[in-house]
């Protein structure tokens, strides 16, 4: 179970025209459950606080108040914990250019404490899934967006992690790369993981997330079935839900 | 702690896997030194040569012959050329490398020295080049030799001792050797050459691990993963550590080897003037240098040096927000690195007293003294034991710091 319990992040950043300090509220008291078996939408614009929530339910960054327990760890005092029951995949696309798939899976492989020949397998039965293994021995700085995306999943999933955590897992991807992605989400949701996906492709939630909670500035409006979400707005799709919040400035 | 060590190995596995990095990073400095030396050492040859070749040209204006035929019976040394007709002439002549010399004497010179008088002897030369420096030696050789038989000869017509003209004689008994001359001479140049390389050569691979892995997106990646985030930290650092210390050995390495082969095979020639003698001496000292305790005891000190390097470098790197203002931020350092070490080098620096508690100053101070073999036991314990502490210091420092997460993601 991952339970997230009103949780808030607020950044310092520095005007550098008016030379002030301003606080950005990334993220204002959002509470959600998830449970094993189950994949959860978080949905949102550009800038509403879904990788920053992400990260900190990953151990990457600290709230400021609120809790976050993954599989009964917490998140902030047993980091270390959380994240080795994560598979956490960014949205920065960062591989190691110098080396290889074959390479990067073995050497992630030890830092998640997976046993070499295991790590081996996994990873290449990973690769063999996402259609990559003509690559495995090629050196990665030649790789498209697309085949890099490809093995930062492979990386994510290595160690059989809990909970699977992925930041935006289709941006950039084509449409039988991305339905091959959301395949394999599928497939974690039946070995009993729970997923988290964060997106701004609505298609793409409405016909896999079990829950969905659209973040907008910040905060959680709605949390529930896609279709419950539908019909709470009185809209047929989730672009609608989203364009209805914009209009109301946030307020529903 | 098994994290500083899997990720100290990544980042040597990454090193190994750029041909280039690591091509520029090994090899370079074991090509360069020998290149370099070698070159040096081959100018030096054949300037040494051609002075030693060529007799020196000299022009004599010696009407009663009171040298020239001691110049003409030294054939080896000097051969004779017409005389420019004035002052001004010899001078252009000299300036234009047609002469060496001009040595004029008065036309009374036999008379004088029969009445035993003191003959003026009025050289004109250029002392700048080395030709004319040469030729100076050879005419001062050739003189006191005049002198010395003249000299005897006076003694014995008044029926005295040959011992009145020599009240004092020198027999020099040398402590150190002349080798020790450039030793020390290298002893200041060395540590200056080692802590530079110690930190230039880390510093851009210290970048790659740090504002590089976060330009590049992997640092999230590495963090996402069940490390605990310091032991991330000390293996980068580990790391940069590691190759300061490996390019630092690689650099004294190729220096020492470079320099005992080049110029340690040079024969000290003995028929040569003693220009040329002293300095072949001090190149054959470049022996003492490959002293193993000299040698092991500066690389020692590298040690602590090389980790406070490594924090500073790490810590920079982390704070930047990306390779470029990692770059920026570290020039400081290097021309502070840089002062420091040409400051240690100033001649007479070592006598003041604060020197040996100021930090990293009191690193190249004491491998200056190893080189000169004054080195004491308290001095050198003084600078390891500071620069081990500082380096401690700056390790928590940093790892407390590098821990926030502030410092791992930088609001662009
Ligand atoms: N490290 C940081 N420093 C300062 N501000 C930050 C930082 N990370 C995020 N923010 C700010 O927090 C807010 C939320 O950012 P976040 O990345 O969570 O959005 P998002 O929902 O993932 O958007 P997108 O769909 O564009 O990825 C933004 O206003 C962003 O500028
Ligand atoms: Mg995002």
């Amino acid at each position: 179970m991952i339970h997230v319990v009103d949780i808030h992040k607020t950044f310092v950043v520095k005007d550098k025209k008016t030379r002030k300090k301003k606080t950005i509220d990334a993220v204002k008291g959002i509470s959600f459950h998830v449970k094993p078996g189950e994949i959860y939408g978080l949905l949102g614009p550009n800038g509403a606080g879904k990788s920053t929530t992400l990260r900190m339910i990953a151990g990457l960054m600290e709230p400021q108040s609120g809790s976050i327990t993954v599989f009964d760890h917490d998140a902030m005092t047993a980091s270390e914990k959380v994240r080795r029951c994560i598979g956490f995949l960014s949205t920065d696309l960062g591989v190691y250019g110098r080396f290889t798939p074959r390479e990067l899976l073995r050497i992630f492989g030890e830092f998640q404490g997976v046993d070499p020949k295991v790590a081996e397998r996994r990873g290449m039965h990973m690769l063999e899934r996402l259609d990559l293994t003509d690559f495995a021995d090629v050196k990665m700085e030649s790789f498209s967006s697309g085949q890099k995306q490809k093995v930062s999943i492979a990386r994510a999933l290595l160690h059989d992690p809990k909970a699977v955590l992925f930041d935006e897992p289709t941006t950039g991807l084509d449409v039988l790369t991305a339905k091959t992605v959301l395949d394999l989400l599928k497939i974690m949701k039946e070995e009993e993981r729970a997923v988290i996906v964060s997106t701004h492709v609505m298609p793409m939630v409405e016909q896999m997330c079990d829950r969905v909670g659209i973040i907008f500035d910040g905060k959680l409006h709605g949390d529930a079935p896609p279709k419950e979400i539908l019909s709470q707005y009185g809209v047929g799709t989730l672009d609608e839900v989203f364009f209805k919040l914009a209009a109301d400035g946030g307020v529903a | 702690m098994k994290g500083v060590w899997l990720v100290f190995k990544k980042e040597i596995l990454e090193f190994t896997k750029d041909r280039k990095t690591m091509f520029f990073t090994l090899a370079v400095p074991i090509i360069l030194y020998p290149l370099l030396f070698g070159m040096i050492g081959k100018m030096g040859q054949r300037e040494d040569q051609q002075a030693r070749s060529s007799q020196t040209r000299i022009a004599l204006i010696d009407p009663s012959n009171v040298i020239e035929s001691l110049i003409q019976a030294r054939t080896n040394d000097f051969t004779l050329v017409p005389a420019p007709e004035d002052d001004e002439k010899a001078r252009q002549a000299i300036k234009d490398d047609q002469l060496e010399m001009l040595v004029t004497l008065g036309a009374s010179a036999a008379q004088d020295m029969a009445e035993q008088k003191t003959v003026a002897v009025d050289v004109l030369y250029n002392r700048v080049e080395k030709t004319g420096r040469v030729a100076m030696k050879r005419l001062e050789d050739a003189l006191r030799e005049l002198n010395n038989a003249t000299v005897q000869d006076r003694l014995q017509k008044l029926g005295a001792s040959s011992q009145l003209a020599a009240p004092t004689s020198i027999q020099s008994r040398q402590v150190g050797g002349e080798e020790l001359l450039l030793a020390k001479l290298l002893g200041t140049m060395l540590p200056y050459m080692l802590m530079l390389m110690l930190f230039v050569g880390s510093m851009q691979l210290g970048i790659y691990v740090t504002a590089g892995e976060r330009e590049r997106g992997t640092l999230i990646t590495l963090l996402a993963t069940g490390l605990p985030r310091h032991e991330i930290i000390w293996g980068k650092l580990l790391y940069v550590f590691f190759m300061g210390i490996v390019n630092s050995v690689i650099n004294i390495g190729a220096m020492t080897f470079s320099m005992g082969t080049l110029f340690g095979g040079r024969e000290v020639s003995d028929g040569y003037a003693a220009v040329a003698a002293e300095e072949a001496a001090q190149l054959s000292g470049i022996a003492a240098v490959v002293d193993p305790t000299v040698i092991t005891l500066t690389l020692l000190l590298m040690i602590p040096l090389g980790l406070l390097f490594s924090n500073l470098i790490v810590f920079l790197g982390v704070q930047a927000k990306n390779t470029q203002e990692a770059g920026t931020s570290m020039m400081p350092v290097v021309l502070l690195v840089l002062f420091l070490g040409v400051f240690s080098m100033a001649p007479g620096i070592e006598k003041m007293g604060i020197l040996p508690y100021i930090p990293i100053v009191n690193v190249s101070l004491v491998i200056r003294k190893l080189f000169a073999q004054q080195a004491s036991v308290m001095e050198y314990l003084t600078a390891f034991c500071m620069t081990v502490g500082l380096a401690v210091l700056l390790t928590y420092i940093s790892t407390k710091f590098l821990n926030r997460e502030s410092a791992i993601f930088k609001s662009t």
